[in-house]
């Protein structure tokens, strides 16, 4: 049976790429032998004959003397006639052949670690950060790698004024306060009760105190008066003064009253807290809410005095501001509003029990309460327990 | 261009026309040697590289560089080495690696790319070519230190001390590297012999570009003694080679022998002869060749057709197992530049494993 | 215990000899002078002409013999007397040591050490201040580690000739008489960096004679309130990414300082790594203050060429400024 095999040129001078034919040594139809020369060709280095690879017939002769012809080229074509073991010759130089390559594997970009205490940004956001004065630190990169981007950056730089609009970044206090407000309004179930107070006779006891000599250097507000009538009130409704442990399924009743006082300021809502301020006397609650504001108003409420509260006044009223449904703070159980304490026409009774309408100074009070904690009568009684004190303080004594 | 003068004729036992030369300097005692099988060792090089040359023209080998003309030279030499003797071959060696018992395929790996290396050194005691002209000769000398401080020289004791048999080519001579390796032998004494082939050209630079002076007289500026054969004389070189080798191995230090051959082709088969030698001089040459005057010293013989036929069989196994090189291990490379790779090498072996630049 | 570098070295290679009989020394004026520096000082009287062994004067024979050497089953630890005579040597270090392990397939090991003193700073004539470790820590095949202090020389020259690696153990030679405590414990593998200050802020990379002059600058921004961290590769191939960028990523900010030549060097491959590892959390570009891309000047000039505390400072505060 017949075998063509062909033998293609090859390099024979280290990264030669073509050669001439110069002259045949063999015609098709002769027998040729392993090794026989077949055909002397000449390259850019020198004249050179080539050996058969094959013992069988000439087929054919592919290429003519004097034509060139490039490295890979068939020459020459023989019948072998037999079963050859040896493979066809190989035509080029580089026969060092390391397969193709294995099938491309997706590289994993090089993630950067998870472990990083800084922020991740390529050096040209950072030096945008710079210039617009952002802190990387504050930021949630959305870029890829866990990388800042560029439009997280904007994102958090002031954008410039809007004829329509004015946008303010969302930081600091205010998205702390947003984030509390949210927690507790979709956490504990808030109901609200008002009570208007006649608190004129706590006014006049005010100036008694006042006058009084151990006083004298101690600024005593109604909100002093409030603050010890809703102490005083706890110890009948103690329930109020907890927090709902969810967890744990159990109401934590607190046995000290740390309270807060929310207070406005440059940078927002602050509350700070007075400890145990069951056991405060007025003065000492007086001197407490004082230095408390004048550390508020002058930005130096620490977090740790921000810290522990189980029971909230918001005073209302010094905004000119009547009544609310204040929120509660997240793990309180009660927060009381103060309003504006007002001149308003009173139904009073006099000592002949005839009634009369007369101007008194009268607040209202708003008590918003946790309703998984309290009921409805331990809520109502704790208001009308602090509106008992406020109207007639001497049943404080009792 | 003629053969320069030298100073006499080389030492000679074996005369170009097969006769016995009249009273050589090396002696060989009648059977010291199998002339048959030197006469067969000869044949079966000649036909491996006339073999190699053809698989090259067929494009199964990149480059062979030629040993033709000069087997006498490297068979009678490596005729001469005890077991456990080192040689550091050049590139060119071919005849001593098959008398060491190397797989003559062996030697085609480096020349088709498929190795740089290509069999067991330390096992064969043949070391791996070196490709950078006359580094061996130092590589030679640091070993013959290492013999000296074995104490394997010098016991009387000819199957355990050892000697070291560096081959050069003229063209060596003139690196500094040979040089310095001449100085530390000599300063040393130590057990090495410099085999150099002058086969008188160095690619296309005659050996008067190299020296003035025949090789084997420069050995005396270092110290040392030095032999000057006929390298066409397979029995003088396994004489000269006997001698110098026993010399280094009982501690009387290095030799340089020098023999006077020629390189009948090409420096490899990439060069072109014709462009600076001509054909006068490989004619002249063609007289002196070294298998013909060891077939015209032994006559026609039975023994002697043999070994054709043998020949025959050896080239045709030579062929098939050249074909049937194994192809280099991708990750070779990467696996072998260190005893381990290190942490940015294997990543680079993953990053070549998956076909990344 | 508190040498000099020179004594480290002695002693370590004196220990080396003493648990490897297959261990020997070759260089010239090793033996009998016990070296130019002194380093080989007193070892051919303990072990002999043999294992400490005055050479003829050639490098290229010098490394070439220690091929055969090592061939033959033993573990040669060449001296190169300085840095600037290295070339004739470049040719067998390139060629045969660095290459043998690959030619044979992994079957052929070299363990060679190649040691040199290198560096500048001591006032010395042409050719004694050479920094030429990036010719070697190209060449795949070769391991090229330096010491920075007594205690890595003891240890880190017994580790080399330990491995069975062709390595390149430079010396930086303005330490040489600088003295340092030496742990009775190796403590470190020898391709590894070693962090020798922690600091937060910035990172300063150097290696051999630069590991001082790093940590000088370190003290300096710590008193102006800066906190500086000082790696010292030790090891130039491989180097230890890990450590250098690792250090890197916690402080923002690099400066790689060494003696030679600013263009290709070592800083160069070092800032390429730390920007690849690094690059989201870089507050600065990487900064390299270097020798300049001239040949070594003569040595009045040298103070000057050479990267002193103040070019270091003064390329921390430019980093600082970014």
């Amino acid at each position: 049976m017949s075998q063509p095999r062909q033998f293609l040129l090859p390099d024979v001078g280290e990264g030669l790429t073509e050669a001439e034919i110069l002259r045949w040594s063999v015609k098709p139809g002769e027998a040729v032998e392993v090794n026989q020369i077949l055909v002397e060709i000449e390259t850019a280095k020198a004249a050179v004959e080539l050996p058969s690879p094959f013992a069988g017939v000439v087929a054919a002769l592919h290429v003519a003397e004097g034509e060139t012809a490039e490295v890979g080229t068939p020459l020459i074509t023989i019948d072998t006639g037999s079963d050859e073991p040896t493979r066809e010759a190989e035509p080029a130089a580089l026969l060092v052949g390391y397969g193709p390559p294995p099938e491309d594997e997706p590289r994993a970009p090089a993630m950067p670690s998870t472990v990083d205490s800084r922020p991740l940004a390529k050096p040209p956001v950072r030096k945008l950060a710079k210039d617009l004065g952002v802190d990387l630190a504050r930021l949630s990169p959305t870029g890829p790698h866990g990388t800042i981007s560029r439009a997280d950056v904007q994102a958090a730089a002031t954008p410039p004024e809007s004829p329509h609009e004015t946008r303010i970044p969302v930081r600091g206090v205010r998205k702390h306060m947003a984030a509390a407000m949210v927690a507790s309004a979709f956490t504990a179930p808030h109901v609200t009760e008002f009570l208007a107070v006649d608190v004129t006779q706590t006014l006049s006891l005010l100036e008694t105190i006042r006058a009084r000599r151990e006083f004298r250097d101690v600024r005593v507000t109604p909100l002093a008066m409030v603050a010890r009538a809703l102490t005083l009130a706890l110890r009948t409704t103690p329930e109020a003064n907890a927090t709902w442990d969810e967890a744990a399924q159990e109401i934590v009743v607190k046995h000290q009253v740390n309270l807060g006082i929310a207070a406005a300021t440059d940078r927002g809502l602050v509350v700070p807290v007075i400890r145990d301020a069951g056991r405060l006397s007025l003065r000492e609650l007086a001197d407490a809410i004082t230095q408390l504001a004048s550390d508020a108003r002058g930005g130096r409420t620490s977090p740790s005095a921000m810290t522990g509260g189980t029971v909230t006044i918001t005073n209302v009223g010094v905004f000119g501001v009547d009544a609310g449904t204040p929120i509660l703070n997240p793990g309180e159980t009660a927060i009381l509003a103060v309003g504006a304490i007002r001149r308003m026409p009173w139904v009073v009774t006099g000592p002949d029990g005839a009634e009369r309408i007369e101007p008194r100074s009268v607040t209202q009070l708003a008590l918003s309460f946790d309703h998984r904690v309290l009921d409805g009568a331990q809520g109502s009684r704790l208001l009308a327990d602090i509106g008992d004190v406020l109207s007639t303080p001497g049943l404080a004594l009792l | 261009m003629t053969i320069p003068s030298l100073a006499g004729e080389p030492a000679r036992i074996l005369n170009s026309d097969g006769t016995l030369a009249e009273s050589p300097e090396h002696g060989v005692t009648p059977g010291e040697v199998d002339l048959t099988a030197l006469y067969r060792n000869l044949v079966l090089a000649r036909r491996l590289d006339t073999e190699a040359i053809a698989l090259q023209r067929q494009g199964e080998l990149g480059l062979w560089p030629s040993l033709r003309g000069q087997e006498a030279a490297q068979v009678g030499a490596a005729h001469a080495l005890a077991e456990q003797d080192m040689v550091f071959p050049t590139y060119r060696e071919h005849g001593v690696a098959l008398c060491r018992g190397i797989a003559p395929e062996a030697l085609f790996g480096v020349f088709r790319g498929t190795t740089l290396g290509g069999w067991d050194s330390r096992a064969a005691r043949f070391h791996l070519y070196t490709l950078v002209i006359g580094a061996q000769t130092l590589h030679a000398v640091g070993y013959a230190m290492g013999v000296v401080r074995d104490g394997a020289v010098g016991n009387g004791d000819p199957s355990r001390d050892t000697a070291v048999l560096a081959f050069l080519g003229d063209g060596a001579l003139s690196e500094g590297e040979t040089n310095e390796a001449f100085v530390w032998a000599a300063a040393q004494e130590l057990p090495v012999v410099f085999f150099c082939q002058n086969n008188q050209w160095a690619i296309s630079a005659p050996y008067t570009t190299q020296s003035r002076v025949p090789a084997a007289q420069r050995a005396a500026g270092f110290g040392f003694p030095g032999v000057r054969v006929d390298g066409n004389d397979v029995l003088a070189c396994f004489a000269a080679t006997r001698d110098a080798l026993n010399r280094a191995r009982t501690g009387g230090g290095p030799t340089l022998i020098e023999a006077v051959t020629y390189r009948v082709n090409a420096h490899t088969t990439a060069d072109d002869a014709g462009r600076y030698r001509d054909d006068e001089e490989t004619r002249r040459w063609a007289a002196l060749d070294p298998i013909e005057r060891l077939h015209a010293h032994l006559r026609s013989t039975e023994a002697l057709d043999h070994v054709e036929r043998e020949a025959d069989a050896f080239a045709e196994r030579l062929r098939v197992a050249c074909r049937a090189l194994p192809e280099p291990d991708p990750d070779g490379s990467f696996l072998h530049t260190y005893a381990e790779p290190d942490a940015e090498l294997a990543r680079q072996l993953d990053d070549y494993r998956g076909g990344a630049a | 215990m508190t040498v000099s570098m020179v004594r480290a070295l002695n002693d370590g290679l004196r220990r080396a000899l003493e648990t490897d009989p297959s261990v020997l020394l070759i260089g010239e004026d090793i033996g009998r002078l016990g070296g130019v520096f002194r380093v080989t000082d007193g070892l051919r009287k303990d072990f002999g002409a043999d294992r400490v062994m005055d050479s003829p004067l050639g490098e290229a024979g010098i490394v070439g013999t220690a091929v055969g050497l090592a061939l033959r089953g033993y573990r040669p630890v060449c001296e190169i007397q300085f840095d600037g005579f290295t070339f004739p040597a470049v040719n067998q270090i390139v060629t045969q040591l660095a290459k043998m392990r690959h030619r044979s397939g992994g079957a052929l090991a070299l363990p060679v050490v190649v040691r040199m003193p290198y560096g500048g700073g001591i006032g010395s004539i042409e050719h004694h201040s050479e920094s030429p470790e990036t010719y070697f820590a190209h060449t795949a095949g070769l391991k090229v580690v330096t010491c920075a202090t007594p205690h890595d020389a003891y240890w880190m020259i017994q580790a080399a000739i330990r491995s069975e690696d062709p390595t390149v153990f430079l010396e930086p030679k303005r330490r040489y008489w600088v003295k340092g405590e030496v742990d009775e414990r190796d403590d470190l593998p020898l391709e590894k960096a070693r962090v020798v200050r922690d600091g937060t802020d910035l990172t300063l990379i150097g290696y051999g004679p630069s590991v001082a002059t790093c940590l000088t600058v370190a003290d300096q921004c710590a008193e102006r309130g800066r906190s500086v961290e000082v790696v010292d590769l030790r090891s130039l191939s491989p180097l230890d990414s890990d450590t250098l960028v690792g250090s890197v990523r916690r402080t923002g900010r690099a400066v790689i300082v060494h003696e030679a030549s600013l263009s290709h060097g070592v800083g160069a491959e070092v800032a390429a790594r730390v920007q690849d590892g690094a690059f989201y959390l870089l507050e600065a570009p990487v900064a390299r203050v270097t020798g300049y891309d001239t040949p070594y000047p003569p040595s009045r000039l040298e103070q000057t060429w050479l990267p002193g505390v103040q070019r270091v400072l003064a390329a921390v505060d430019r980093t600082f400024s970014h």
